[in-house]
């Protein structure tokens, strides 16, 4: 049973790219534009992990994490910061959330394949 | 002094001892002389006789003069008592003469005795007064007498004063004159400011009183008022220089009681609107805004500390016209007529203010931009890199050929250098921007080192030499300054000559206030006029060096990450020997307000 794997993005062509990149690593991508549709999707299926796109409307990738980390089984799910915005990197440290990495855009394979591995082994 | 001669149980002086000599001769001469006439009945002729040593004993000696007399008295009547009894009116006669010889004595002696004491008196005002007092004659001018503090004001010793013309004494022939003409006026003068010469020349202020004591002895009363007038002169001359300074300067001042201003300058009238009467009495806090007025309560109390401290500090003001202006008040704390006062400068910089946050809106700007098209740049980037990335992982399965894949391999390594460049400008815009926190811990340095070596793959380009204590420990912020070795290191590798060699070396001095790692190369250095272009951050650099692309922009950070900890980074260099840069970093780590400044 491969993991899944949800991937948060307006931008289509990066969705496209990893529904590919990630269905070579042999995880399930489920590949969602905006941030209210991956809410219900995530809230009605669990993923093993969320990439997650900031800068989105109507929801922004910070309003997506602070609506799931209030859902008690969403809690634990370790998400990537998956961002071209500079600025996320320090309001991510204020978080202070071991199940918060961040994958700057844009990202070599073997980048992406680390990041997901020190998540999900 | 007088000689002292004891006698017994008696001391005297000289003068005593002569004048006991004249008392006891003249007495014991009456005495005989009294004797002999009554011997011969002729009768008590002369008792008059004994008036000379009774009234020379009881001028001298008031109450000697008074038993003296007694004694006289008592040899008088027992003379004229052998000699003439029983004749009845003789003996009345001669106890009549006994008694008054007793009263004479006390009626000299009562007003010897008053004399004495008023003498004492005016005696003793004269020397111990604080007043310089002096006795001349007014039409010789000489001086009779001159107390100690006339003196001692003037330099001479009492006698010396004795031996001078009154009129001597005045500094010059105007002074003179004008005592003269004074004095010839006949009246009783008080407080004449005049000026005296020391016995050494020099000039010395005192106010004159006279008054005459007779036809030709003047009394006349010296005050000091040098010290005063030395003073007054000073401050005149001071305050007129204190005058132009103020007039002219480009910053308004003020001086204030408190904040209540006693004076102010035209520039600061100017500044306020008000005319230079109307600052006079205002309150320095009435010009200034609402908003500000609490901060500048405080600021201005602490002007009536005991002892206050220059200070500064930026208000905003409003003005006759209502328009409001910066600017920055430097308080200095001194003294006017002896009171406490404040000497503010206000400097007017509301065109540099104005022209500040122009220039801070345009930066805030320029990194919104740019941050906006870094962002805008990075996203479509990803798909390019991300396939790019796919196709090489495993060629074969696309199909590719080996030829495609070299052309492919060039394109990745192309997109990866412009993900780097892009990367790096978005942090520049960030560091630029707010402000960055740094992680601080504490970790062993070689340790660090010696994984960017590993972690860059530096030993197969060049050889490395590190020379750093294995038990030397950083408090900083270990990731930030492990790129800034990593660039400086890199940087040394790409620009030096084969065979390739850099040298890390640790540079200590206890008392030095910073660690220092230097980082030298032995490559193509970096001429003057490149040195101030290789850490900048906003273009020019291409120049800089033959292939700068690869750390152009990591130059620029690398100085801020160590910025950011306080510290700086030097550059020593010589064209084709090589370069050093220097890291320079506090061992104390800086409190948090001092590096939000850096």
């Amino acid at each position: 049973m491969k993991r899944k794997i949800v991937v948060v993005e307006d931008d289509q062509p990066i969705l496209d790219l990893m529904d590919i990149l990630l269905k070579k690593l042999d995880y399930e991508p489920v590949l969602i534009p905006n941030g209210l549709d991956a809410l219900t999707a995530v809230r009605a299926d669990p993923p093993a992990l969320i990439l997650l796109d900031i800068m989105m409307s109507p929801l922004s990738g910070w309003e997506f994490l602070e609506r799931l980390r209030m859902e008690c089984n969403l809690r634990e799910v370790p998400v990537i910061l998956f961002t071209a915005s500079p600025t996320v990197p320090e309001k991510m440290k204020k978080l202070n959330d071991p199940r918060v990495g961040i994958l700057q855009k844009p990202v070599t394979f073997d980048e992406l394949r680390a990041a997901i591995s020190q998540f999900l082994g | 002094m007088e000689r002292q001669i004891t006698i017994g149980r008696y001391s005297l002086t000289h003068t005593d001892l002569v004048r006991f000599i004249v008392i006891v001769s003249l007495t014991l001469s009456s005495i005989l002389i009294t004797a002999l006439s009554l011997a011969r009945n002729a009768g008590a002729i002369y008792p008059q006789l004994f008036y000379f040593s009774i009234l020379y004993a009881t001028y001298f000696y008031p109450k000697r003069g008074i038993i003296l007399a007694g004694l006289c008295g008592v040899v008088y009547e027992c003379l004229v008592y052998f000699s003439l009894f029983p004749d009845t009116l003789a003996l009345w006669s001669a106890t009549g003469q006994a008694i008054l010889f007793i009263c004479v004595a006390l009626a000299v002696a009562y007003f010897t005795n008053l004399i004495r004491v008023s003498e004492a008196r005016y005696r003793s005002i004269f020397e111990n007064s604080l007043l310089g007092i002096i006795l001349f004659d007014k039409n010789r001018f000489t001086i009779r007498l001159a107390n100690q503090q006339v003196a001692t004001m003037l330099g001479y010793t009492v006698e010396e004063m004795g031996r001078i013309a009154f009129s001597d004494l005045f500094l010059s022939q105007d002074y003179r004159r004008r005592f003269f003409e004074l004095l010839g006026s006949g009246e009783d003068i008080t407080m004449f400011e005049t000026c005296f010469a020391t016995k050494k020349g020099k000039p010395h202020w005192v106010n004159l009183s006279w008054s005459r004591i007779d036809d030709t002895i003047v009394s006349c009363s010296i005050t000091d008022t040098n010290a005063e007038k030395t003073a007054r002169e000073l401050a005149a001359d001071s305050s007129t220089q204190y005058r132009q300074v103020t007039e002219n300067s480009p910053t308004g001042i003020v001086i204030t009681e408190h904040t209540t201003i006693l004076f102010a300058n035209p520039t600061f009238a100017t500044f306020s609107g008000y005319d230079r009467e109307e600052c006079i009495g205002m309150n320095l806090a009435d010009s200034i805004i609402d908003e500000d007025k609490s901060r500048f309560e405080v600021f201005a109390n602490r002007w009536n500390l005991h002892m206050p401290q220059p200070d500064r500090a930026e208000f905003r003001f409003l003005t006759k016209n209502g328009e409001i202006r910066r600017a920055v008040l430097y308080f200095t704390p001194i003294t006017r007529n002896n009171q406490p006062a404040g000497l503010v400068n206000i400097v007017d910089n509301t065109e540099w203010e104005e022209y500040r946050e122009r220039v801070e809106q345009t930066k805030e700007r320029r990194r919104e931009m740019m941050r906006a098209v870094a962002h805008e740049l990075r996203t479509p980037l990803q798909p390019v890199l991300g396939y790019l990335n796919l196709l090489l992982q495993d060629p074969h399965s696309f199909g590719i050929t080996e030829e495609t894949r070299q052309i492919l391999e060039r394109c990745a390594k192309s997109v990866d250098r412009e993900r780097q460049i892009i990367n790096q400008m978005l942090e520049l815009s960030v560091l630029e921007g707010e402000e960055t926190c740094l992680d601080y811990s504490v970790f062993s340095v070689s340790g660090m080192i010696n994984a960017v070596i590993a972690g860059g793959g530096y030993t197969l380009k060049a050889e490395i030499a590190v020379d750093v204590p294995s038990d030397l420990l950083f408090e900083a912020d270990r990731q930030k300054l492990s790129y800034v070795i990593d660039v400086l290191v890199a940087n040394g590798v790409a620009y030096s000559k084969p065979p390739k060699k850099i040298w890390i070396t640790y540079r200590d001095t206890p008392s030095h206030p910073f660690h220092r790692l230097a980082i030298q190369d032995n490559g193509v250095g970096i001429t003057e006029s490149q040195l101030d272009e290789i850490f900048k951050s906003d273009g020019g650099t291409g120049q800089a060096r033959d292939s700068i692309g690869e750390t152009g922009l990591s130059l620029a950070i690398a100085k801020k990450y160590v910025q950011l900890h306080g510290g700086y980074i030097s550059v020593d260099s010589m064209v084709n020997i090589g370069s050093t840069f220097t890291i320079h970093i506090p061992k104390k780590r800086p409190d948090k307000t001092d590096h939000h400044e850096t």
